[in-house]
């Protein structure tokens, strides 16, 4: 395997027996019932690949249903610690923006300037709290934290083993784990102060990744409808061959083409730097969040009582699309911040930012 | 997996050229000066209302009509994306842009594709200058959607032929100069073959105009009649014979333009200025941001589209995915902008106003999803493409 394939011992996803020649009599109205679960391994870009390339692996291991933190570490954690300048661990990483935490110094200084513990010796921190909803930390090597020290934004890297974590999962029984930290000390080698738009940078990386990830899970609806509705024969045609059919198919196409192409037109400004990314990333997770409805709707419908099973994959795809679009920020949250600097004069110049 | 599938959904990046970023700034200075003039007047679906040859004129001064034709037929020899630069920076700002609309975007690349050398020298100058005007005369009373149907005949003469039908839906026909019209010049067996182009003079004898009005009262467009129209042999456009395969090679660039998804625009701008007024509710900045979440994306679409024009391939299925997608968003942005500023819409309101400007992308809003091929149709188009992969 390659090295920096990202590969977990425990998947989340149940081992389902795809075959379901026996459910139905006609093994060929269910020929694409069969197991489509191709590898869900997909080969994790070297860290110093660029942002189009690390979306479109995003996008495959999306398209996938990886069971590991892929997104999370080669578009979010990787990129962050590399701007921290701090060195990245080999494995799966996660992350955690964590605004909530409490954030101490280790060694106060004897003489304190301030309040008791606002100036230290060194920046080994005690952090205390709980990192919510955590993607993947039981599997995690490290978990890369954004959060507020006393004397501003710090990055650090914690390992799962130093806190008490609480499993959990979204509706796709993705590990979602609380990490519970009861004054946990960080040695000041792990932590790095960082500028404020790092922190920024950080959420916009986070609902970017999120969305690469939607645009995939939308990919792979379209390819298993329109298998089932060219293979699957009711009234002696094709599904595919009804105009009510075809109206419904055409949307669902449509809605993923336009999640991908918002995510695919975020990367350059991603590299142009802060400012520039904002309008792009805000408008892609915006859009792939208010799709994912249409997306699953659609593609659900289509397939009939069949697609609802967990004999049939779609649901992988389905259930992922439910819960990464409130991941990182749902459409209210990014559309609101989207639309919060437009006025009158600026609406436009906006939408022509990119390309 | 039917991963092969995918390919009629790929969509190329759009990079603009370099060039691009000066000629926007550069139109949005005349914008400006033309906004000074009280020629812009930030209305919706300008492309279709907005008729002002005078306007045509100053932007062909800047060389801004007919710019991707060559420079040896008075073009400006620009490609696709600069032109897509220019069209969409005026349909953003409601610019007047109807009267060489279709010359622009149709007949001009039309003629420069299919046209004798001939045709090509007298028309193409004259359409780059703003000084010709084409309609489209393609459907009729029972060809809508089934446009193959036609029954505008086209009989030979001694020196030309002779058209006898009636076309409808001719938007601009009582003030144009020209029409390009679809014309059977065979029975076949095949409904697709035996068809022609002709180029048609609006003013020769034999052709009648009849206007017909929209629900909003404004004359658009007409009942065309060729009653014996005769139509000189050197006014057929391209092959005898070839009229589908030239009428549909023309359909990527007439439906994944910025008209298919800024018709409305200028009505969300308005919807802004009334709400620059005071602070937005967090339903409404959700809602204006949901709208251009979609806006940016489409606009990633159809950029996608010209790229690949401009590359000179032609993605016709994706072209259709643009169009169905654009024109449902401009009839959508229409109730959104009702339901997030609610305003009685107001036909007789001061012109330009937001109550006014409301009422008029309404009583259009039903036109967006049929013009150009109604989108039920496109989606099958969609399907089809998808399943050939
Ligand atoms: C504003 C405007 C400007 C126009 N300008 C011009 C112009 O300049 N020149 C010109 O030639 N034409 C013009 N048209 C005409 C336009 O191209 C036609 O309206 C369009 O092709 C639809 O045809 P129809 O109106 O006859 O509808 P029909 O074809 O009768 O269709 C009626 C309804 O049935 C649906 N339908 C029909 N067949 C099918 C099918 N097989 N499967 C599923 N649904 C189906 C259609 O989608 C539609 O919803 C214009 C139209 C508008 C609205």
């Amino acid at each position: 395997m390659n090295t920096h394939t990202i590969d977990t011992s425990t998947p989340a996803i149940p081992a389902d027996d795809y075959d379901t020649t026996a459910f139905f009599a006609d093994p060929g109205a269910i020929a694409t019932v069969t197991n489509t679960t191709d590898s869900q391994t997909v080969p994790l870009p070297t860290p110093d690949a660029s942002t189009a390339e690390l979306l479109a692996a995003v996008h495959e291991a999306g398209r996938r249903t990886v069971p590991a933190p892929f997104a999370e570490t080669a578009l979010v954690a990787r990129p962050l610690l590399r701007r921290a300048g701090l060195s990245v661990p080999e494995g799966p990483l996660t992350y955690a923006i964590a605004p909530q935490l409490t954030v101490r110094h280790a060694h106060p200084a004897a003489s304190a300037v301030g309040s008791a513990g606002s100036a230290g010796e060194d920046d080994t921190l005690l952090v205390a709290g709980t990192l919510r909803r955590v993607p993947w930390a039981r599997t995690a090597t490290a978990v890369v934290v954004l959060a507020n020290a006393p004397f501003g934004p710090v990055l650090f890297t914690l390992t799962p083993d130093q806190a008490v974590l609480a499993p959990g999962a979204n509706l796709a029984e993705e590990a979602r784990d609380d990490l519970h930290l009861a004054s946990v000390e960080i040695p000041a080698a792990q932590v790095r102060r960082i500028p404020r738009e790092l922190l920024e940078e950080a959420e916009l990386r986070a609902a970017l990744a999120r969305a690469a990830l939607i645009a995939g899970a939308g990919q792979r609806c379209v390819e298993l409808t329109v298998a089932h509705t060219t293979a699957r024969t009711q009234f002696g045609r094709p599904l595919s061959r009804f105009q009510a059919v075809k109206q419904e198919e055409a949307k669902l196409i449509e809605e993923a083409a336009l999640v991908r192409a918002a995510v695919q037109a975020a990367a350059a400004p991603l590299d142009a730097g802060t400012a520039a990314a904002r309008f792009a990333i805000a408008g892609a997770k915006t859009q792939a969040s208010a799709s994912a409805a249409e997306i699953a709707r659609i593609a659900h419908q289509l397939h009939g009582a069949i697609g609802i099973t967990k004999l049939h994959p779609l649901h992988l795809a389905t259930t992922r699309l439910w819960s990464w679009r409130d991941e990182d920020g749902d459409e209210t949250t990014w559309a609101a911040g989207l639309a919060r600097t437009l006025t009158a004069d600026t609406l436009w110049a906006a939408l022509t930012s990119t390309p | 997996m039917p991963t092969a599938t995918i390919s009629p959904l790929g969509f190329p990046e759009a990079v603009l050229p370099e060039s691009a970023r000066q000629l926007r700034l550069d139109v949005r200075d005349f914008l400006d000066e033309e906004r000074a003039r009280g020629t812009v007047l930030g209305r919706p679906d300008s492309w279709l209302a907005g008729w002002d040859p005078a306007f045509t004129r100053r932007l062909a001064e800047r060389g801004w009509v007919g710019m991707a034709l060559p420079t040896e037929y008075g073009g400006a020899g620009r490609g696709f994306l600069e032109r897509y630069v220019v069209i969409e920076e005026l349909l953003a700002a409601g610019a007047p842009v109807s009267a060489h609309w279709v010359s622009d975007r149709q007949a001009g690349p039309s003629i420069l594709q299919h046209g004798t050398e001939e045709q090509r020298r007298f028309f193409l100058p004259r359409i780059a200058a703003g000084k010709c005007f084409f309609s489209i005369g393609m459907s009729e009373k029972s060809s809508g959607s089934d446009l193959a149907s036609v029954r505008t005949c086209a009989e030979r003469t001694a020196d030309g032929w002779r058209l006898t039908g009636t076309k409808m839906w001719t938007g601009g026909a009582h003030a144009n100069d020209y029409a390009i019209v679809l014309a059977r010049t065979e029975e076949a067996e095949d409904k697709h073959a035996g068809l022609s182009q002709f180029i048609v003079d609006l003013r020769a004898p034999g052709v009648r105009i009849e206007p017909i009005h929209l629900m909003s009262g404004e004359h658009r467009f007409n009942a065309f009649h060729l009653e014996g129209v005769h139509v000189p042999e050197a006014m057929l456009l391209g092959q005898q014979g070839d009229g589908w395969k030239q009428v549909t090679g023309e359909l990527a660039f007439e439906r994944s333009g910025p008209e298919r998804y800024l018709s409305t625009f200028p009505l969300l701008v308005s919807l802004l200025r009334e709400l620059d007024q005071r602070a937005m509710t967090a339903e409404q900045l959700t809602q204006v941001g949901i709208l251009t979440a979609r806006l940016h994306s489409i606009r990633q679409l159809s950029l996608g589209v010209a790229a690949a024009l401009d590359a000179g391939a032609s993605l016709d299925t994706q072209a259709a995915l643009v169009k169905d997608l654009g024109t449902r968003l401009e009839g959508a942005l229409v109730d959104s902008v009702r339901s997030i500023l609610p305003t009685p819409a107001d036909p007789h309101a001061t012109p330009g106003s937001h109550a006014e400007l409301l009422a008029f992308a309404l009583l259009h809003s039903p036109g967006y999803t049929l013009r150009g091929g109604t989108n039920e149709i496109l989606r099958g188009i969609i399907t089809r493409g998808l399943e050939q992969h």
